[in-house]
């Protein structure tokens, strides 16, 4: 798949959003802080439990990025308590536990997305984002993004009047792209949210099928819209031009 | 206490020395039961019969005439050495008959009692008053019933000690071998211990008791020593499979830091080795979901699942994969065929299975997906086309780590048919490999296998 386009796509972070970091590890705390304040995002970093559930009371945050094991109160103690106190800030959780039974430990304790270590930092970014923006969710029975339209009803794909021929996966996980605009989405986003699959293919089974849908997107000659981005992902550009607008830009 | 001799108080202590002695208890018992029956008849028995026969007889002479009486008593003398009869006159001197005094302390009542004749001839006498005042005595000898007595005593003696002593020594045989027995066995376990783990039970091709459970400990030794040798290899393999990408790994960032001269040949020396790093993560990622799926825990969430759907969506999944690599995938599964099992963990055993199987055929080669049903229960079979599994290698592609030589260069952790296996364990099903010539037919053979089965193995 090296052979497809791969461009450094990096979309800019939902503006301006503030993410407490809950993390005892300083160096990881470093490395996290300083990927996400890249990546235009305010962070603060708490070192413990207790630290971290205080400066979460406080309401001023978009997102928590809260380890599992934290020295004086636990992560998903924290968690527990937040969602006690009515606190829907969405959490991510991150965890050196990477067993299926934790990952639903997790989840069900009030995280909202769960990340094993170690992770790409990639990985983390596009999940947060994930968080920080709810997918589209339109009236319209059409989704349009750029020159593409998907007729949810019909079961149709077109760009720019010309029709796209889709197998129900593929048209599946180019309606999860469309709702997901100008968003990175991982591999491991895609297989676990589009093809409910929570195991580890020994192929690059993912790369394959968005592969096969972006020969059927972009035709030769045409800006590619659906784009590899090295070290996360993919993502589906609503411009045209060069350049990733942050912006959403559906018309619905 | 190993390695020294068998001492007596060890033996004593033994089980099989305590059932000696009880065994010994219950003989004697047994014996004195016996001779106390023969004493019975003998000496109870025969002189009560004796005493009656007396009496009888005293009477019947006491009311006869009496001429006729001394000729009788006179007639009895010479028959028998054992019998003895006399008339005494009132003043007790004889009359008539072959006793020459009567009898000391004899109580002339007509019954049957113990007295002695002469020096020291035992026997039971009866006396008798005439009606005309003389006294008659008729007596037995009971000497041979009073030998007979000694004999049974003596055989008592002569019979039953060595009898005993027979028995306990026998009991203190049987101890010593067990002890030394057991012995053996502890200075056995001592050298395994000391980390001799080629060492075995000492069995003597016998069914005893011993050799059964010997044989047993040695069945789980062989297992353990199975394991352990699992666990080196896995060692060893992990090491050979993180040491691969990390050496490229560090081969890269070195020549990167040396003699990168731009920017962008630092940054690909640098994604090379993400990538490297990633393989090796994805190495350890596999193996400890290897660990997790042998824990069995997750049996508890079995449902009943629909095979042919999970394997007609493998087959959708890793359609395009096969056409990228060329490959036709051919499917084949028409009922519905429910079997109780993880829906996640069947799809994917059967998606890691498919996985290896377009990966090994060749361009333009067909991989054949079918539920059939087989002996035992339905069965998934996949049919490559490639170079096949040798049969000597089949049993060892399902263990962690293995690759074959001709799938080295291929990517991967190697560990997908270890995950195969894992879950099919888990399940209690069953794996069969066999020929499709030239290619590789793999069965995932979905009928529980008993639990005896599955544990033996």
């Amino acid at each position: 798949m090296e052979s497809h386009a791969v461009e450094m796509a990096r979309p800019m972070a939902s503006r301006g959003a503030k993410i407490l970091l809950i993390e005892d590890d300083v160096e990881a705390c470093d490395e996290i802080g300083e990927d996400l304040r890249g990546r235009g995002y305010a962070v603060d970093v708490a070192g413990t439990g207790t630290a971290g559930l205080t400066a979460a009371r406080s309401g001023v945050f978009d997102l928590l990025i809260v380890d599992r094991m934290l020295p004086e109160l636990d992560g998903l103690a924290v968690i527990e308590i937040l969602r006690r106190e009515q606190s829907r800030v969405p959490v991510l959780v991150l965890s050196a536990l990477g067993a299926v039974d934790d990952r639903i430990v997790g989840l069900k304790s009030g995280g909202d997305d769960y990340l094993t270590k170690p992770f790409a930092l990639g990985e983390l970014a596009a999940r947060i984002e994930a968080l920080l923006r709810r997918p589209v969710e339109t009236r319209s029975t059409v989704l349009r993004i750029g020159p593409l339209s998907l007729d949810l009803i019909e079961r149709k794909a077109k760009r720019d009047g010309r029709t796209i021929e889709l197998l129900p996966r593929e048209f599946k996980l180019l309606e999860y792209l469309m709702r997901r605009p100008d968003q990175v989405v991982t591999r491991d986003m895609l297989l676990e949210d589009v093809w409910h699959y929570r195991f580890l293919p020994q192929t690059n089974l993912v790369d394959v099928h968005v592969g096969k849908l972006r020969r059927k997107i972009d035709a030769p000659g045409e800006t590619p819209l659906l784009r590899g981005v090295r070290g996360a992902g993919f993502i589906l550009v609503s411009g045209t031009g060069e350049s990733v607008p942050g912006a959403q830009n559906i018309k619905s | 206490m190993l390695g020294q001799s068998v001492r007596a108080p060890d033996i004593l202590r033994t089980p099989a020395f305590r059932i000696a002695g009880i065994s010994v208890a219950i003989l004697l018992i047994g014996i004195l039961l016996l001779f106390a029956f023969i004493y019975w008849e003998t000496a109870i028995y025969e002189t009560g019969e004796m005493d009656r026969f007396l009496e009888r007889q005293i009477g019947a002479m006491a009311q006869s005439d009496p001429v006729n009486l001394v000729n009788s008593v006179t007639q009895r003398q010479p028959t028998s050495g054992t019998a003895y009869a006399a008339l005494f006159d009132a003043a007790r001197q004889p009359v008539a008959g072959n006793l020459a005094s009567f009898p000391a302390s004899l109580a002339i009542d007509g019954r049957a009692h113990a007295a002695s004749i002469g020096v020291d001839r035992q026997v039971r006498a009866a006396a008798a008053i005439l009606p005309d005042g003389r006294i008659l005595v008729i007596a037995r000898d009971v000497s041979e019933l009073s030998q007979l007595q000694q004999v049974v005593l003596r055989a008592l003696v002569l019979g039953v000690f060595p009898a005993l002593a027979l028995a306990l020594a026998a009991g203190a045989l049987l101890s010593w071998r067990a002890v030394r027995r057991v012995r053996t066995v502890q200075r056995a376990v001592a050298r395994i211990l000391d980390g001799n783990l080629s060492e075995r039970l000492p069995t003597r091709g016998t069914v005893d008791d011993f050799d059964r459970l010997a044989l047993a400990v040695n069945r789980m030794l062989d297992e353990i020593v199975r394991l352990l040798d699992e666990i080196k290899g896995v060692g060893d393999n992990i090491a050979h499979d993180l040491r691969t990408p990390l050496t490229r790994m560090r081969a890269r960032l070195e020549r990167g830091r040396e003699s990168a001269r731009s920017q962008e040949a630092l940054e690909e020396a640098v994604g090379n080795a993400i990538g490297a790093l990633d393989q090796s993560l994805g190495i350890i990622t596999a193996l400890l979901r290897i660990t997790e799926l042998e824990d069995g825990r997750r049996r508890a969430a079995f449902r009943e699942v629909e095979l042919s759907r999970i394997v007609r969506d493998v087959a959708e999944l890793y359609e395009p994969i096969a056409e990228a690599a060329r490959v036709t995938l051919a499917m084949q599964a028409r009922q519905p065929c429910v079997i109780q099992g993880d829906r996640e963990l069947l799809f994917e055993a059967v998606a890691n299975v498919v996985d290896n199987a377009i990966k090994f055929a060749p361009p333009d080669s067909t991989v054949e997906i079918a539920v059939i049903d087989g002996e035992a229960g339905s069965i998934v079979r996949v049919v490559d086309h490639g170079p096949g599994i040798p049969p000597d290698q089949r049993e060892a592609v399902l263990k962690r780590f293995y690759r074959g030589d001709k799938s080295r260069h291929m990517p991967g952790s190697g560990l997908g048919l270890g995950i195969v296996n894992a879950i099919v364990n888990l399940h209690h099903f069953r794996i069969a490999i066999g020929d499709a010539a030239p290619g590789c037919v793999f069965d995932l053979i979905c009928a529980p296998i008993s639990e005896e089965r599955s544990t033996v193995k």
